[in-house]
């Protein structure tokens, strides 16, 4: 957390809409990295051959809904873990924030007192 | 043949004529979605509308065009072509497609949205130009996305005509104009030695490319990519249960592939008697050999190569190569006193008598004709008695199978004869049943498989990380109209990414098992696939649209390029540098008129395209990541970022990423060889590169001024009376 204006200056405070994007945007890469830690490993240790001698890895003899094993468990498992984290991330974790409006918005609000609801932030 | 799904005769198109209608009326949709995108053009601010969509894109446009921008004919061409050859590995491959949406939309949207409405900003180069209120960082972003973008337009131009090409080949009216616009332009200089039928595919796909964009703007575009998006993910969803209905299931699949071993790739030499030849030998022929005739044919090239890579082995720089080599020559050589009786090769390009030349005289027979033929040879045992018998479906009228499998050569091809073999195995993979459902994968041209550990961790990275970092998807980003949009979006996405990388590597899975000996056309598997499935269940008029989806991908990658080079000139370089008082009439004009002149001269430039094509857009791709990606994310996220850092992160990541392809030019003699730091791709060094100079140089040089954080990054206190 960047240490806030305010304290200093008395008159600005950092933007929600800035301190919760960046908030999503450390889970997010988390879950990236938490992904490509459980994938990668996985897959080599249980689904690579030795191209040497030939052997074949004990989760590649295996098959899960016709799947490798290790594939199922290594990739298909996860990416299904990950849609479920992407659901709880869209609508528990990502706020609803306002996005402002840009100058030919307000020109075009302005220019009809009505204004555009279509463009207006949530 | 199952019928049961065939339409009643009016409706039925026949495959070959199924692609030109499915194009027509494709072509005419996207003319008519144009259409109505220049009708809101009338009615918003010009150039927000025209290159942003006046940021007011709802979930479905904004999922949908962010999607089929980020595939490019690769998705539904190169991916299947690598997951037919290389096997269930490719799920590996892809696997970070898992979080490509939340990484690729979450990590950047919201902000960069919030940042670009803040400043007004229309396009990347103008975000970073507002953000630092510095011209020459806007102009050096213009430059560097001009430079990537117009090398990368004459690649997938070319790879649209290609496509169109493949999918409107057996439709004679498609010849019959081809051959007419072959005699109009086999005069002028530009075109001469061009293929009529690619210069015919490249106008029809090029213009109609050209016109909607350039008539309709972003609209258009993102109102196309929709429209492009459904017809992948439509193709996709019917792929899937088809296949697996015909192959017996998944795991029938599986079972089969993990008995496989990787065909050979070579040429044979074929004789007939003279006079005998047919006229034309069409690509895809089946060719049976007898084991005593395949071991005549291929004996004296074996020992000529086993001495050519003997020699390599004591005197070239790497030896590891000629080692392997001679490891397989020596197998191989001992394998062939234990062949199968018959030995299978699929031929892969048309040869007609033409080609043939008279064979040299032997003594006591009569003169014969022999030609040349690129082939795939099977090698698995069992591929070689499934496929017997499938020739033999085709034949089982005229004899037994018993008198089939006598001699099948002298029913399938009487008066043929193989003089001489040049197959080779793959360096790795070769004979080792079970590569197809393990990693790292078959590889022709690698020691290491296709997929080492280094390589599997650098495209984790590439898809989720970098695909955040190019600059087509960021203006998408740029284009949404709240965070309400972003949030179903994002949901939308994932479940549309789900159903179309985990289906695509079954389907080309079992398209191992369906259709064997592709391997050395792959490239071709998709359409291949679309005809033989359909064509199975008895279906024939939905191959156009199955065939249709690697056009999309190609067409709304196309069309967003356009634009953003369009946008690069009018608003980067003209409007903001050079007559910032410029009218609406005239910018509108001039906006016309860039991207019609940008599309047809990258479409000129498509006519003769350097080589080198499918490097050149990898090249591009991970360059605009390791450009742009720390970058902007720093800009948006960091109030300590700098003008100085910001520079320094871009010309950083370009340098290094360009550093590991140059090096590679100096170390493996191609400029498309790029050295790999520590295994990884370019990309990552590129990106690191690129993240530790914005970093660096921030915190040794001066802070930002004040006012940009407070403009960027705070708020106002309510009842505050400002400094």
């Amino acid at each position: 957390m960047p240490e806030n204006p305010t304290e200093k200056e008395g008159h600005w405070q950092w933007d929600p809409t800035f301190l919760n994007s960046r908030r999503e945007a450390i889970f997010i890469l988390i879950i990236w990295a938490l992904c490509l830690l459980w994938t990668v490993p996985f897959c080599y240790l249980t689904g690579y051959m030795d191209l040497e001698s030939g052997r074949l890895p004990w989760l590649a003899q295996v098959r899960v809904l016709g799947m490798p094993g290790w594939m199922f468990w290594g990739v298909a498992f996860p990416w299904m873990v990950a849609g479920i984290v992407t659901v709880w991330f869209c609508y528990r974790f990502l706020q609803l924030d306002d996005l402002g409006q840009a100058p030919e918005e307000k020109e075009a609000e302005t220019a009809s007192p009505s204004g555009n609801e279509s463009n207006r932030p949530t | 043949m199952v019928n049961a799904w065939a339409l009643p005769l009016p409706l039925a198109v026949s495959q070959a004529n199924a692609a030109l209608v499915v194009f027509l009326v494709y072509t005419v949709a996207v003319i008519v979605l144009a259409a109505m995108a220049n009708r809101l053009l009338q009615t918003r601010s010009f150039l927000s509308e025209y290159f942003l969509g006046s940021r007011s894109l709802g979930t479905w446009a904004f999922a949908l065009t962010f999607a089929a921008t980020a595939a490019s004919g690769g998705s539904f061409m190169g991916f299947p072509s690598k997951i037919y050859s290389h096997g269930w590995i490719l799920a590996l491959w892809i696997a970070s497609y898992m979080v490509v949406p939340l990484c690729a939309m979450g990590l950047l949207a919201k902000r960069l949205n919030q940042v670009a409405r803040i400043a007004g900003s229309i396009t990347v180069p103008d975000v970073l130009r507002d953000r630092f209120e510095s011209p020459w960082l806007g102009l050096l972003a213009t430059v560097l996305i001009v430079f990537f973008m117009v090398v990368n337009l004459v690649a997938q131009f070319k790879a649209g005509g290609m496509i169109l090409q493949r999918l409107l080949s057996d439709a004679p009216v498609f010849h019959a104009t081809a051959q007419g616009l072959g005699k109009l332009t086999h005069s002028l200089p530009w075109f001469r030695g061009v293929e009529a039928e690619y210069l015919l595919c490249l106008l029809l796909f090029g213009l109609a490319v050209v016109f909607y964009t350039t008539y309709g703007g972003f609209h258009a575009v993102v109102w196309t990519d929709v429209l492009q998006g459904l017809v992948m993910v439509g193709g996709v969803l019917f792929l899937l249960p088809a296949t697996l209905y015909l192959v017996g299931g998944l795991d029938e699949a599986t079972q089969d592939m993990a008995q496989m071993v990787p065909p050979r790739k070579g040429h044979l030499v074929a004789s007939w008697p003279e006079g005998q030849m047919p006229g034309r030998l069409a690509g895809g022929s089946w060719l049976v050999v007898p084991a005593r005739q395949y071991r005549r044919a291929v004996a004296d090239w074996l020992q000529e190569q086993q001495q050519y890579w003997q020699t390599q082995a004591n005197n070239a720089a790497d030896p590891a190569v000629a080692r392997r080599h001679l490891e397989l020559l020596r197998r191989r050589s001992g394998q062939l006193d234990r062949l199968p009786p018959w030995i299978l090769f699929r031929t892969v390009k048309t040869v007609t008598r033409d080609a043939s030349a008279p064979a040299p005289p032997a003594q006591g027979s009569a003169r014969r004709r022999q030609v040349t033929l690129e082939v795939v040879e099977l090698v698995s045992p069992h591929e070689i008695q499934r496929q017997l018998r499938r020739l033999y479906q085709q034949h089982a009228a005229k004899v037994s199978w018993e008198q089939f499998l006598a001699d099948p050569g002298r029913v399938l091809h009487p008066d043929l004869r193989v003089e001489a073999i040049h197959t080779e195995d793959p360096l790795s993979g070769a004979d080792t049943p079970g590569v197809y459902v393990t990693g790292p994968g078959p590889d022709p041209g690698g020691l290491d498989g296709f997929l080492p550990l280094s390589l599997a961790v650098s495209f984790f990275f590439m898809w989720a990380i970098s695909g955040a970092g190019q600059p087509s998807s960021m203006v998408r980003l740029m284009a949404f109209r709240d965070s309400l949009t972003l949030q179903r979006s994002i949901f939308l996405l994932a479940v549309y990414y789900s159903m179309i990388y985990l289906p695509l590597v079954v389907i080309f899975c079992c398209a191992r098992v369906l259709l064997p000996g592709h391997d050395a056309a792959s490239d071709r598997i998709m359409p291949e696939m679309a005809f033989f499935v359909t064509d199975q269940l008895g279906v024939g008029w939905m191959a156009g649209l199955l065939i249709a989806a690697p056009f999309a991908a190609v067409m709304s990658t196309v069309d967003s390029f356009l634009l953003m080079i369009s946008s690069a000139l009018v608003r980067d370089i003209y409007q903001r540098n050079i007559n910032p008082g410029v009218s609406q009439k005239s910018i509108k004009r001039l906006t016309y008129l860039s991207t019609m002149a940008v599309g047809l001269a990258a479409m000129i430039g498509a006519v003769n395209p350097p080589q080198y094509l499918q490097d050149i857009i990898v090249y591009v791709g991970s360059g605009l990541a390791a450009c742009f990606l720390a970058p902007v994310a720093l800009a948006i996220y960091w109030p300590r970022v700098n003008l100085a850092g910001t520079f320094a992160g871009m010309l950083g990541g370009f340098a290094a990423h360009l550093s590991m392809y140059v090096a590679g030019w100096f170390f493996h003699g191609s400029f498309f060889r790029p050295v790999r730091l520590l295994g990884c791709d370019p990309v990552i060094v590129g990106l690191v590169g690129s993240l530790v100079a914005v970093v660096l140089v921030s915190w040794i040089t001066p802070p930002p001024p004040r006012r940009l954080v407070h403009k960027f990054f705070c708020r106002r206190v309510e009842g505050a009376s400002g400094r």
